[in-house]
């Protein structure tokens, strides 16, 4: 160790040269490392294989320089490197030929020191023979900083490295703790905890030990590769106590060994200096110690500045913009890409990290909670002394579980493992983060008035607070109201990291030496923080840098997110920053950056314009909303669709007056997309010479009902993420629809990081999430969301305890009905034929392959149970399953089954005897006239039209749908009853009813038999329904259902035959509207009319989402929907602010239909949420199951 | 509540607007199906004088199913029992939806003045009324006086 010190010393004072070259191969290294990505790659790749050579090749044979060099990193690979292509290496070669167990540190000084000498070898050689050659392993050992494959800048490790190069030890035993002065480099230590130790003596003592007298922790053989000590899985393969000695210092030999847990935490964190280990006899029974006695130590354990200085560098560095070309340089999450610590680089940080758990475990330093932070901070301000409790609650663990369950399985400690709850499904989790964040800062958030000049309207208290926040996302504090106890964003912690606080120091030492503090400022610090995930520590608060401004406004259906928006796109219409710098305006680069900086620098800087993105059917609504809520006249918004803009770029950034909103949709931005990034094999060149959305950098993107990106692989997704803007906006009532990671494409169109690398978010949620952690998944997904996203619900209250938004009450009544006989007869049918279908697939165990043919199969019985009709429609629009014609029987079949149907209810009337029943009853009404202000006596009705009258035998006039119901009425109430004329009491019967046929071009009367053509089910309800309805309260908008746009043709119809044109009016809106077309019906139908009834047919696909139509307060839901939440979210159609009345949602069912089964399904659904099926196999299950349930 | 068939406000439009001498019906505040009825007894039957209250209720299935109506004056009738339940055809087997309120009524003040006792509902004053039928009259008087007079 002294000649080591020696050289140390002989280095520093003889070769200021050598600094340099090391100053010089930091500078290379430096540019090195801001090569683009793709150099590093091609470094790295050697480098691994090279790892694998090292352990049979003999090109570096010496294990330990193979840790180190594995250990080092970047500027070692450089190295590397170079010894098998440079002058260099063959100087390496050279040595380690000669010098098998030399450090490869030491080469490069050596290289660096005589390189230029004519025989750099030999010289070299002489050199290190004369000056350093040591006998002592462990004595060569270098300041090695374990490498945190994340944060740790390699730049800084460079410095630390060379720091201790140059360092003058002055100590043999850098571990000692009275010695700490050592290396410069350790600034200062502070305790941790102490910890009892059982030790057992490995070497007979000559003495009884003396109380207090000191131990140093020495690793036996330092050198063991950390192939030898764990296994490929990263399992331990040896005994850790065998390689961790106790050695006393006096007589500097050894004394004994500590027990295996507590070498499995001090043998990885030996060498590193980070945390030091102090080891104070306390007890040996005060006798001499033989082989095998115990004797108890006490070990005094020490943080040093080295494990924190790192993250003190990696804070301020990550702020700068560096941290981009950072992470495009080095791999930066590589250790996460793969669970499979297969590299030894992995498994040394892996066993440091466990090591540091476990240490801290042992030590019990928990991570505070956020109150005890406050407490600390109250009682540290009021100057009171406060004791630590000296008894620490041994069962107390559960701070630590949580942490322990945190990092990757870690078969070398027993971590506590979860109960798993099973059954966490997706309604848990919403409730879940709702009641974690979202209520807390409901309450808090001061609320902003927008100022009326901008906005019209008046915000409720909740979108104020909403705006309020959207504004402090936006770092718009000056505009946001202000309260007192407002901290600025940023002093949200990372959320991988924990605080915790110092403990008061106990150590052995604390008494005898009162001024042992180096650094005493450290010692003012109450807290320090680590992230025990990837084993980083750090004084000062981690603060979370998200990187881009905006979130995730997710505020239940119908709160209001539009107005919201708006208020604070008109309350920052454009970029303030932006202002300023006006005069160089276009192509000033931004300071914040989105991933690929070098493309979007170049693009034009939209700073006024904020670009909304919506669903088509949403366009003009936006627009309206917006045109409703703008104040000031100076600014205005744009529509862009159906190519109205010619070039976009222009109209932004060469126009005096740029629009403050344009409006677009998703199908615009996909197809610009596929444009440019789908032909053109340059596409950058294309994004150039473009001039859409593509060419411009925004101020700001919103997307509205953000959900629609919620699958990253889809071109949509894929396209919205390739907009540039500032700030990012995602509005959705339902920020989850199926899958956990429905959250990541948010989180990614965010640019949120960390978690928008897909294997940060895998490693951390996703695989979590499906090893069924999801106590650990959630919290991760919590602590990500927290700070980027807003969700109030409906249920949710104020500050008062009130409400946030009273509804009218909404009442949904599930309608069952009976088929007509015509569908009963064809249902059967079709029901048969299913079955069938299903049977043999079940038996044959091949129904999923039969999957789409069985969906075919479903298809057709839910379209029986709206209407027989629809059996032959052909609608694109309808479902996506291919028309597998021979399933279906014959179009001849169903037309035999139709008219037996219509027939099977009555005998046919003989001709003869209608017609004599004809011509009496032309007789009684010659003209039309005679038909004129007749009553119908059921209904009360003056005045029947005569194309809705019925006549019986008798000739009294009655209603089409009062004499119906009536004999229907009758017949329900007993089957053989004779039913009797209501006025006249004659004899009735179905098949002897008339109807009169007056041709208004002839004048002419005639009167016809009337058919009985008995309405399908559905209709005929929603005819009664809406009569009803017209008769209680007329002038009624109401609201009917349907996911078959085809069936919506014949609603339509039906409807136009039960109610005359002056009666009601019919809207019909479906996908196939053009964009002008849905407005204009949207108009027409919200605009009051007390004298027409306005039926609006809505297909549930194209106007499920997004449309307010809230002068409507009944609706009709014609037939169910797989997923209850489409149901839903189409009630809220008209359940959302706005409302004044009472909503009723009528769910017409056919009883004991697949409709009814399908409701069941509906209910499973909610109660166990698309969550669980996150495993293939089980979806599988869960579909066969479905299937079951439709046809059992 | 339920909506209202447009045939019921109807009718009571007309009950108000047209009333039938003798006979009054209101509708309660609280269910416009519910009525209030009141019926004078007819002159020259032994319910002359007398002022008899009335529930009526309009059940769901209106016009479909009759009224349900009720005395709720007590009543010497040999076709109305104690509990004030009325035997009369048009309320229950000859209903008919072209029959309303108002010709109901008109039905219960006509079997004021012709009780039909072969047809009883209240057996013990049928079998008087046919024994002694004056004696039943100058009964049904008496309670007329006693109950359905005001004071």
């Amino acid at each position: 160790m002294t000649e080591k010190k020696r050289f140390f010393k002989d280095e520093l004072e003889s070769s200021i040269e050598t600094t340099k070259s090391f100053n010089t191969s930091f500078e290379n290294s430096k540019s090195f490392l801001f090569n683009p990505t793709q150099d590093n790659i091609d470094i790295a790749d050697p480098n691994d294989n090279n790892d694998d050579d090292g352990d049979v090749g003999n090109d570096i044979n010496n294990p330990e320089a193979s840790i180190n060099i594995e250990s080092e990193s970047d500027d070692d690979i450089e190295i590397i490197e170079e010894s098998q292509i440079s002058p260099k290496g063959t100087f390496t070669n050279g040595i380690i030929d000669v010098v098998p167990d030399i450090d490869d540190k030491m080469i490069s000084q050596l290289y660096n020191k005589y390189k230029d000498t004519q025989d750099p070898l030999s010289s070299a050689l002489s050199y290190y023979f004369e000056n350093c050659q040591s006998t002592d392993g462990n004595s060569q050992k270098i300041t090695y900083i374990p490498s945190s494959p994340i944060k740790i800048s390699p730049l800084k490790r460079k410095h630390t490295t060379i720091a201790s190069f140059i360092s003058e030890p002055h100590h043999t035993t850098p571990t000692i703790p009275s010695q700490k002065k050592v290396k410069k480099s350790i600034m200062w230590e502070r305790f941790i905890g102490a910890l009892q130790v059982t030790a057992m003596a490995t070497r007979p003592a000559m003495k009884p030990l003396k109380y207090g007298s000191k131990f140093k922790l020495v690793k036996q053989q330092s050198d063991i590769p950390t192939s030898k000590l764990y296994d490929t899985k990263g399992r331990q393969k040896k005994m850790m106590s065998s390689y961790v000695k106790i050695f006393d210092i006096q007589l500097n030999r050894e004394i004994g060994k500590v027990p295996e847990d507590i070498a499995r935490i001090i043998y990885p964190l030996l060498d590193t200096d980070e945390v030091i280990f102090d080891a104070t006899l306390v007890f040996c029974d005060d006798r001499r110690l033989s082989i095998g006695d115990s004797f108890i130590l006490e070990l005094d354990c020490y943080l040093t500045s080295i494990l924190f200085q790192d993250e003190i560098e990696l804070l301020s560095s990550q702020s700068s913009q560096n941290l981009n070309n950072y992470n495009n340089n080095k791999p930066l999450h590589q250790s996460f890409k793969s669970n499979t610590p297969d590299k030894v680089e992995d498994m040394e940080s892996k066993s440091r990290r466990v090591a540091l758990i476990t240490l801290f475990k042992k030590l019990r330093v928990r991570p505070l909670q956020k109150h005890e932070e406050e407490l600390i901070k109250t009682q540290q301000s009021e100057n009171v002394v406060q004791e630590e409790e000296d008894v620490i609650d041994v069962d107390d663990d559960e701070g630590f579980g949580e942490i322990m369950s945190e990092t990757y399985e870690n078969p070398e400690i027993d971590s506590p493992k979860y109960d798993t709850e099973e059954s966490m499904n997706l309604n848990q989790l919403q409730t879940f983060y709702n009641s974690a964040q979202s209520y807390e800062t409901l309450k808090n958030l001061p609320e902003t008035n927008p100022p009326s000049e901008l906005v019209k309207m008046t915000l409720r208290p909740y979108q104020k607070q909403g705006l309020t926040w959207m504004l402090r996302r936006e770092h718009e504090y000056d505009k946001a109201a202000q309260c007192e106890d407002f901290e600025v964003d940023g002093d949200m912690m990372n959320p991988l990291w924990n605080q915790f606080k110092w403990p008061k120091n106990r150590s052995w030492n604390v008494n005898k030496l009162k001024e042992k503090s180096i650094d005493t400022s450290i010692n003012n610090e109450l807290f320090f923080y680590a992230n025990l995930h990837t084993g980083d520590f750090s004084i000062e608060k981690p603060i979370l840098k998200t990187m881009i401004k905006g979130g995730i406004l997710s505020d239940e259906m119908g709160l209001g997110k539009t107005i919201s928006a708006l208020s604070l796109v008109l309350m920052a219409p454009s970029d303030s920053s932006q202002a300023e710098k006006k005069l160089f305006k276009t192509d000033t680069e931004d300071e914040i950056n989105t991933e690929s900086p070098n493309l979007t620098s170049r693009k034009p800087y939209a700073s006024k314009t904020t670009l909304i993105i919506v669903p088509m059917s949403l366009l003009n609504q936006w627009n309206s909303e917006f045109n409703a809520i703008n104040n000031c006249s100076k600014y205005k918004s744009e529509i862009y669709y159906g190519g109205n803009v010619s070039s976009l770029k222009t109209l932004l950034t060469k126009t005096k007056k740029p629009p403050t909103v344009i409006l677009t949709t998703y199908g615009i931005v996909q197809n610009e997309w596929s444009k440019l990034f789908r032909e053109g094999g340059n596409s950058n060149e294309a994004v150039m010479s473009s001039s859409g959305l593509f060419s411009l950098e925004f101020y700001r993107i919103i997307i509205d009902e953000g959900h629609t990106i919620r699958n990253r692989s889809t071109i949509t997704s894929k396209s919205v993420m390739d907009l540039s803007s500032k700030c990012k906006w995602i509005l959705t009532g339902t920020p989850i629809i199926n899958r956990l990671d429905d959250l990541f494409s948010m989180v990614k169109f965010l640019k949120l990081e960390p978690w928008c690398n897909v294997s940060y978010w895998k490693t951390f949620v996703s695989n979590p999430f499906e090893n069924k952690e999801f106590k650990q998944a959630f919290d991760v997904v919590n602590s990500i969301m927290r700070p980027v996203l807003l969700r109030r619900t409906k249920q949710m209250k104020n500050a008062d305890g009130e409400p946030l938004v009273e509804l009218p009450p909404k009442e949904v009544v599930i309608k069952k009905l009976k088929l007509n006989k015509t569908q009963e007869a064809i249902y059967k049918y079709f029901l048969d034929i299913a079955e069938n279908s299903v049977r043999t697939g079940l038996a044959r165990g091949d129904l999923l392959k039969k999957y789409s043919t069985i969906l075919v199969h479903i298809l057709r019985l839910r379209q029986i149970c709206c209407d027989v009709e629809l059996l032959g429609t052909l609608d694109d629009n309808d479902e996506d399953i291919s028309r597998n014609s021979q399933v279906f029987a014959s179009n001849s079949e169903i037309k035999r089954l139709i008219d037996n149907g219509r027939n099977a209810s009555d005998e046919e009337l003989n001709d003869t005897e209608k017609e004599s029943i004809i011509s009496i009853l032309q007789e009684k009404y010659p003209t039309i006239d005679s038909l004129k202000k007749q009553e119908c006596s059921i209904c009360t009705t003056e005045d029947i039209e005569v194309d809705k009258m019925l006549l019986p035998v008798c000739g009294h006039t009655f209603c089409e749908s009062c004499l119906t119901e009536y004999i229907d009425y009758q017949k329900d109430k007993d089957k053989d009853a004779e039913i009797k004329c209501p006025l006249c009491r004659s004899t009735i019967a179905r098949n002897k009813l008339f109807t009169p046929l007056y041709d208004k071009t002839n004048d002419t009367l005639s009167i016809v038999h009337y058919k009985d053509v008995v309405k399908p089910a559905k209709l005929a309800a929603l005819v009664d329904n809406l009569q009803q309805l017209e008769d209680s309260s007329s002038g009624e908008q109401v609201i009917v259902f349907s996911q078959f746009s085809s069936y919506l043709d014949i609603l339509e119809k039906g409807l136009r035959e039960a109610f005359p044109s002056d009666k009601a009016k019919i809207y019909k809106f479906d996908g196939r509207l053009s964009l002008k077309e849905r407005s204009t019906v949207l108009k027409e139908f919200q605009e009051k009319d007390l004298s027409k009834q306005k039926i609006l047919l809505l297909s549930l696909k194209a106007g499920g989402v997004g449309l307010n139509l809230t002068c409507a307060s009944y609706a009709y839901m014609m037939d169910p929907w797989w997923s209850p939440s489409m149901e839903d979210q189409a009630i809220d159609r008209i359940h959302r602010i706005g409302q004044t009345n009472n909503v009723k949602v009528l769910r017409f069912i056919i009883e004991g239909s697949i409709e009814e089964k399908m409701l069941r399904i509906q209910e499973r659904k909610r109660t166990i949420g698309e969550a669980m099926e996150a495993d293939q196999e089980e979806r599988r299950k869960r579909r066969i199951e479905e299937i079951k349930t439709l046809f059992e | 509540m339920a909506s209202l068939p447009k045939r019921i406000i109807k009718e009571t439009e007309r009950l108000v607007s047209d009333p039938v001498p003798g006979i009054t019906a209101e509708p309660h505040d609280d269910n416009l199906r519910y009525f209030e009825v009141t019926i004078e007894g007819p002159a020259g039957s032994p319910y002359e004088n007398g002022i008899f209250q009335l529930e009526l209720y309009l059940p769901d299935d209106y016009p479909m199913e009759a009224p349900k109506v009720r005395f709720l004056t007590k009543i010497y009738h040999p076709n109305i029992d104690r509990l004030g339940r009325i035997c009369l055809d048009v309320l229950k087997t000859n209903w008919s939806p072209a029959l309303q309120i108002r010709t109901v009524l008109l039905s219960i003040q006509a079997l004021l003045a012709s009780p039909n006792p072969n047809d009883p509902l209240a057996n013990d004053v049928a079998e008087d009324w046919i024994k002694n039928e004056e004696g039943a009259k100058n009964k049904a008087r008496e309670w007329t006086q006693l109950y359905a007079t005001k004071k």
